[in-house]
């Protein structure tokens, strides 16, 4: 599903990313682990197509296209969804209406009509009383005032809507506690099918006790240094990131 | 100072065509207020652009129109009259500055404790009321302006709430200009009155037949008594060919609320000025939104006058600019020597949506008390790149991220408007601005 090949990416001269390599295949959970300032939410965002990023080098291939070629709308209409580490504000516009452009914009890029009111607005709450969130949070402004774990629902929300093939996560978990945690973990449980496939993009493994990954790779310094089984977020939890710059090392 | 105006014989000449024509032209005292009002008129003309209040905005377009005063009502589709008037409303209707009955709630259909009326009925009624009100509030050096709609107004509305009487319905005047070919100019005077402790909501609503371009000349003078609470909002949806210069003069005694809010859509060039006087423990809001495209040029002048101590001010004006539109904000705040414990907020957002457009937002404190809490902020910016990014990558496309955002930014303001049908013909207007939004009414 997702190629990606020797990606050089930089920030203002400086090389942030430095030769990643990743291919994920249809119905794969990827973690992604590494240290704060490793570069996580660099590929994630590079992933989305964010703009102000300089790719030097490598490309990215999603279903065989060219992603890196794509708009971040077309993007978004081809299965890409990223859950975002800080999810954005946006004041003024409330969720039920995101939700609705961004399925209607999604179903008219595949040829289909708009979605009917009445069944979008029970699949949607049907989908609120899975992740527990109250009705309330529809008619409010995107994301504005929600606590941090509101705002990680949120974006599961978002993600459940939309359905898309390729699910980047990045740190999901984080400002979580214990019984949300299980609520998102619950919530991207369910989406999982042979066609989805996700990148849960980490700092800790305890988001992955409930959401068991196929893959683990290890992000340092801006490269894919180790890559493994489950087994490798245990070492690492044990560990520590240190432990790897020390294997690095020798 | 007459070397800063401008040439206005063609104006001056139009008050002495009128004098003999004009509501109440038998009663002296009004016929005095009119003398003394056209005298200053003749002396000060219309304002320049080298008066610093006036730098921004350019009245020559007016002078050199020659826009003249129609003796009577042009004709309008019955059906856009309609459109214009608000459900759940008592109305008030005025075209080219001419009361229209037949659209008019009837003196009958009002509750008691209330005066809603057209000037020229009121002046043989109500002289007394009319003589205390007008005039009364404007403030003085007035504005060449004012000074011609005081020497030349034709009607307007007053409105009268009683002592402890609230009013359960809001009243809307409405301001049609018709398709009269013509340069026609409108001076219309509005006089409220809320008694005190009473509670009432006013909307004022200014239009235009499409294309045709005239003058509006729209000057309210508002008292607001002790412990009455008013709303007051103004709804500028005029041709965009036409010319709208408006005031909104209002005193407030102690304890009174006073809220004001201005939603400016229309005109090719309209400035509206919202003054407030602040008396003890009174409080004032003045909001405003603003929505320019074209060539529109949009001017509000704002004035809080804190003159009293314990007064509130919260001020929020907000403004979108696109194409190669013109905003200009103004507000000033005095707060007198005596107006301790003054609060003050004052924020002013714009947003400009090009690289042509342009904003010049000026905020203005002149605080002589010691004891006052005074904030104000101004920003001027482009869209939220994160936020575009992030509309975006749910699967919104670029131009309707953008719109989302933009309808958002104005969406704040309506969202303010607590009364439906009112909220209902604000956002027409805008999502006429923002077509691409996919925005439905029905889901807000
Ligand atoms: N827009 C940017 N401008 C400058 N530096 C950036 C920018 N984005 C990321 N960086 C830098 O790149 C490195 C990786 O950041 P990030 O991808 O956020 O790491 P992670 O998500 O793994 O914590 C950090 O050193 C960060 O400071
Ligand atoms: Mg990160």
């Amino acid at each position: 599903m997702l190629k990606v090949e020797n990606l050089h990416v930089s920030v203002e001269g400086k090389e942030i990313l430095k030769g990643i390599n990743l291919e994920i295949g249809a119905g794969e959970v990827h973690a992604i682990m590494g240290p704060n300032g490793s570069g996580k939410s660099t590929l994630s965002y590079i992933l989305a197509g964010r703009e102000g990023y300089n790719i030097t080098e490598g490309r990215v291939l999603f279903f065989g296209k060219d992603l890196l070629e794509m708009s971040v709308e077309e993007r978004a209409w081809a299965g890409v969804f990223l859950a975002f580490q800080y999810p954005v504000e946006v004041p003024g516009v409330s969720n039920i209406y995101l939700l609705k452009a961004a399925l209607n914009g999604m179903r008219k890029f595949k040829g289909l009509d708009e979605v009917d009111a009445m069944e979008f607005i029970s699949m949607v709450k049907g989908k609120m009383k899975d992740l527990e969130m109250d009705e309330k949070f529809l008619y409010r402004a995107v994301n504005e005032g929600f606590s941090g774990g509101e705002k990680k629902r949120n974006e599961i929300l978002q993600m459940s809507v939309l359905e898309p093939s390729l699910c980047l996560l990045d740190e999901t978990d984080s400002g979580l506690d214990i019984d949300a945690l299980q609520i998102v973990a619950k919530g991207v449980n369910r989406l999982r099918s042979p066609e989805r496939s996700f990148v849960l993009v980490t700092h800790y493994q305890r988001l992955l006790d409930y959401i068991k990954p196929d893959f683990v790779h290890v992000l340092a310094h801006g490269k894919v240094v180790k890559s493994g089984g489950p087994e490798l977020a245990l070492e690492l939890e044990e560990h520590g990131y240190a432990w790897i710059d020390k294997k690095l090392a020798s | 100072m007459s070397v800063l105006h401008l040439p206005n014989a063609h104006y001056k000449s139009l008050v002495s065509a009128h004098e003999d024509v004009l509501l109440g032209d038998q009663i002296s005292w009004l016929n005095g207020l009119r003398k003394k009002a056209a005298d200053q008129f003749s002396e000060i003309g219309f304002p320049s652009f080298r008066e610093e209040e006036w730098r921004y905005t350019n009245v020559t377009p007016i002078e050199k129109n020659k826009f003249t005063v129609p003796r009577e009502s042009g004709s309008v589709d019955e059906a856009f009259i309609n459109s214009v008037l608000l459900e759940g409303c008592y109305h008030l209707v005025f075209v080219d500055g001419h009361f229209q009955p037949t659209y008019s709630t009837p003196v009958n259909d009002l509750p008691s404790g209330i005066l809603v009326s057209a000037l020229s009925q009121a002046i043989t009624e109500n002289e007394a009321l009319v003589k205390s009100l007008l005039d009364s509030v404007v403030e003085t050096p007035a504005l060449g302006f004012v000074s011609l709609n005081t020497a030349l107004f034709s009607d307007g509305a007053i409105i009268s709430i009683e002592e402890n009487t609230a009013v359960e319905k809001p009243i809307q005047v409405a301001f049609i200009s018709s398709k009269a070919g013509a340069l026609t100019l409108s001076n219309t005077r509005n006089l409220i009155f809320a008694q005190a402790a009473s509670t009432a909501h006013i909307i004022e609503t200014y239009h235009g037949v499409e294309d045709e371009c005239y003058l509006t000349n729209a000057i309210t003078e508002v008292v607001v008594e002790s412990n009455a609470t008013l709303s007051h909002d103004r709804l500028q949806a005029e041709s965009s060919k036409a010319y709208h210069i408006g005031g909104v003069y209002s005193r407030l005694d102690d304890k009174g609320v006073f809220k004001q809010s201005n939603y400016t859509f229309g005109a090719s060039t309209s400035r509206c000025e919202s003054h407030a006087i602040l008396g003890e423990a009174s409080d004032c809001t003045l909001n405003g939104l603003y929505v320019g495209e074209d060539r529109q040029h949009m001017d509000h002048h704002t004035r809080l006058n804190h003159a009293q101590p314990h007064a509130t001010s919260h001020e929020y004006y907000k403004g979108i600019l696109n194409d190669r539109s013109q905003g200009v904000f103004q507000g000033r705040i005095i707060v007198a020597q005596d107006a301790q414990k003054t609060d003050s907020k004052m924020n002013n957002r714009n947003l400009l949506l090009s690289d042509r457009a342009e904003v010049d937002t000026k905020p203005q404190l002149e605080i002589y008390a010691d004891d006052v809490k005074c904030a104000h902020g101004v920003t001027v910016g482009q869209l939220d790149e994160t936020a575009v990014f992030y509309l975006r990558s749910r699967g919104a496309d670029e131009q309707m991220a953008k719109n989302m955002l933009t309808f958002a930014f104005a969406n704040e303001m309506v969202e303010r408007i607590e009364f439906k049908p009112l909220r209902l013909a604000v956002l027409d207007e805008l999502l006429e601005r923002f077509p691409q939004t996919g925005m439905k009414k029905e889901w807000l």
